[in-house]
């Protein structure tokens, strides 16, 4: 958790500041992580999720409308090309 | 609610906070503010944004034509009620998006390399940057037929566009940049306002809702209609987009019934927008709309104010220019998410361009290169902007059938998997959007190659 010091506060390096003043600012920043879900951290969120395991029927289909698909919009660009002329 | 949300981070050791989770954090805790105190216009307002911005981003220019286009040529039926029903369709798809984005806190293009492989993220990826790259195009046509109508040239549209862009980006916070396109969205309400100008006959607009009479023409032709218009409503960017702006927004499960009001009324003010840019052409149904091409010259707006007057052409060139610009805004961001989540970089509205480097170079640089296009001399600009919606429709399938996938995954979603219901209607839309365009796409192939007769 970030302290005071990490906040730009003018006050942070001041010898002689009581913990009453302080206080505010930690507990701003605290509160300020309270409001994110725990997965919700770039932290978390920088971690790749685990890759699933596909069924072979899954990945049979998928790659089948992949080919499906590609062939199709060569078929669009074709004719758009063709349009052109 | 909040409270749980709250004391779930409760207990975390020592997170190392960046600039984009302080920045997430503060917008929260106005969210967790204002449901505490049962604010709940406050909530909605907080909360709204990107399935407005999906929906509003996707009434782009080519989408517009493509509506006043279809009343020009065939009139009201038919197509009012078509409208709503892909907005339905959309509403369908765009919800899976928001809830994946709420629950995960991750976009599309991650989600996709991440769980179902690298191969196809980058296949993602690279038909999203394909059609982007097309339609992004054919937003600057649109800004330029827009233009045209106050006699300003292609030089201005190129400048309008990347000003906002550059402009948009430049408060280094998610919500700064949702507000200020948000706010630019709302004047897609131009097309309505043009609508009422053209003094519809208010009955034949009411009549037209039995779905006749079915447009006429050869079969290609009616191919081309649904691909063009279904590619007008659903398309690859929006679902980067939304599940992405979810995200970067810092939504969370506790957000998804908010998140679904917010996609409904885009889906709802999409539509209707939609249809008035119908009605607006409809107007020229009998003064040789047929024969208009939308993007030549100053085109429609030309000619409505020949027929509607000179309000009525003013007004549809401004919806023109800002349907235009408020989809460079999106598609440009939607690139940008993509880029970051496929690279594993910082990708957020929230990050400083220093942090973020390639998210903010992928939004300008993407909207730079298509810029460029439409100032080269000769370029084919109606015919790219008239097939940018055709292959976005051909291209969709993938990344629905992937969408639907994440949205039944268990280990990432939990308990906010796709209902039975939700799953029938997805697989429907998938079926209904890769057969139109898969039956225009191979029948066009046909004939060019001459195997069929036209």
């Amino acid at each position: 958790m970030r302290t005071v010091a990490h906040l730009g506060n003018g006050a942070k390096q001041t010898p002689g500041l009581s913990e009453q003043e302080l206080a505010p600012r930690e507990l701003f920043d605290e509160e300020l992580i309270m409001y994110l879900e725990r997965d919700q951290f770039v932290a978390a969120t920088s971690q790749p999720v685990q890759r699933a395991a596909l069924s072979a029927r899954a990945t049979v289909g998928l790659w089948a409308l992949r080919v499906f698909v590609v062939l199709v919009s060569l078929m669009v660009i074709y004719t758009f090309i063709d349009q052109l002329h | 609610m909040a409270a749980t949300e709250a004391s779930t981070a409760a207990g975390l050791a020592g997170p190392q906070l960046t600039g984009e989770d302080t920045a997430r954090s503060l917008d929260r805790s106005r969210v967790h503010d204002a449901r505490r105190q049962s604010k709940r216009w406050r909530l909605l307002w907080l909360l709204v944004g990107p399935g407005i911005l999906a929906m509003l981003g996707e009434n782009d220019g080519p989408s517009m034509i493509a509506y006043a286009s279809d009343g020009a040529q065939y009139g009201l039926g038919f197509f009012v009620p078509f409208i709503p029903l892909l907005f339905a369709m959309a509403y369908v798809c765009q919800e899976m998006c928001m809830r994946i984005g709420a629950v995960t806190h991750r976009g599309y293009g991650e989600l996709v390399l991440q769980r179902v492989g690298p191969v196809w993220g980058w296949f993602a990826a690279g038909d999203l940057t394909l059609t982007n790259l097309v339609t992004l195009v054919a937003e600057f046509v649109s800004i330029r037929v827009g233009l045209a109508y106050f006699h300003l040239g292609a030089g201005v549209a190129v400048a309008l566009g990347l000003v906002l862009v550059v402009f948009t980006l430049s408060g280094g916070r998610y919500w700064r940049w949702e507000r200020i396109v948000l706010g630019m969205a709302l004047f897609n309400g131009l097309f309505l306002l043009a609508a009422i100008l053209v003094k519809p006959d208010v009955g034949a607009v009411a009549r037209s809702f039995d779905f006749s009479p079915f447009p006429g023409g050869s079969f290609n032709t009616l191919l081309l209609l649904l691909a063009s218009t279904i590619g007008a409503t659903v398309t690859p960017w929006m679902i980067f987009f939304q599940q992405s702006a979810s995200a970067d927004k810092g939504m969370t499960p506790h957000d998804i019934k908010h998140g679904r009001y917010d996609t409904a009324v885009g889906a709802v003010l999409a539509a209707v927008f939609g249809i008035g840019a119908l009605i607006a052409g409809a107007a020229l149904l009998t003064h040789g709309g047929s024969g208009i091409q939308g993007f030549a010259g100053a085109g429609f707006p030309e000619a409505l104010r020949h027929v509607a007057g000179g309000a009525a052409g003013a007004v549809f060139a401004l919806g023109l220019i800002e349907a235009g610009a408020v989809a460079i805004l999106t598609i440009s961001a939607s690139t940008a998410y993509a880029a970051g989540e496929c690279v594993g970089v910082s990708h957020s509205f929230n990050s400083s361009p220093r942090s973020a480097a390639l998210f903010y170079a992928a939004n300008i640089g993407v909207a730079l290169l298509a810029a460029t296009v439409i100032l080269i001399p000769g370029a084919p600009l109606l015919s790219i902007a008239l097939n940018a919606n055709v292959l976005a429709t051909v291209l969709l399938p993938v990344s629905l059938v992937l969408m639907v996938m994440l949205a039944n995954d268990k280990g990432l979603m939990g308990p906010w998997v796709n209902k039975r219901s939700t799953n029938v209607i997805g697989i429907a839309v998938i079926a209904f959007v890769g057969l139109c365009g898969a039956a225009y796409g191979i029948d066009s192939f046909l004939q060019t190659v001459h195997i069929i007769g036209s």
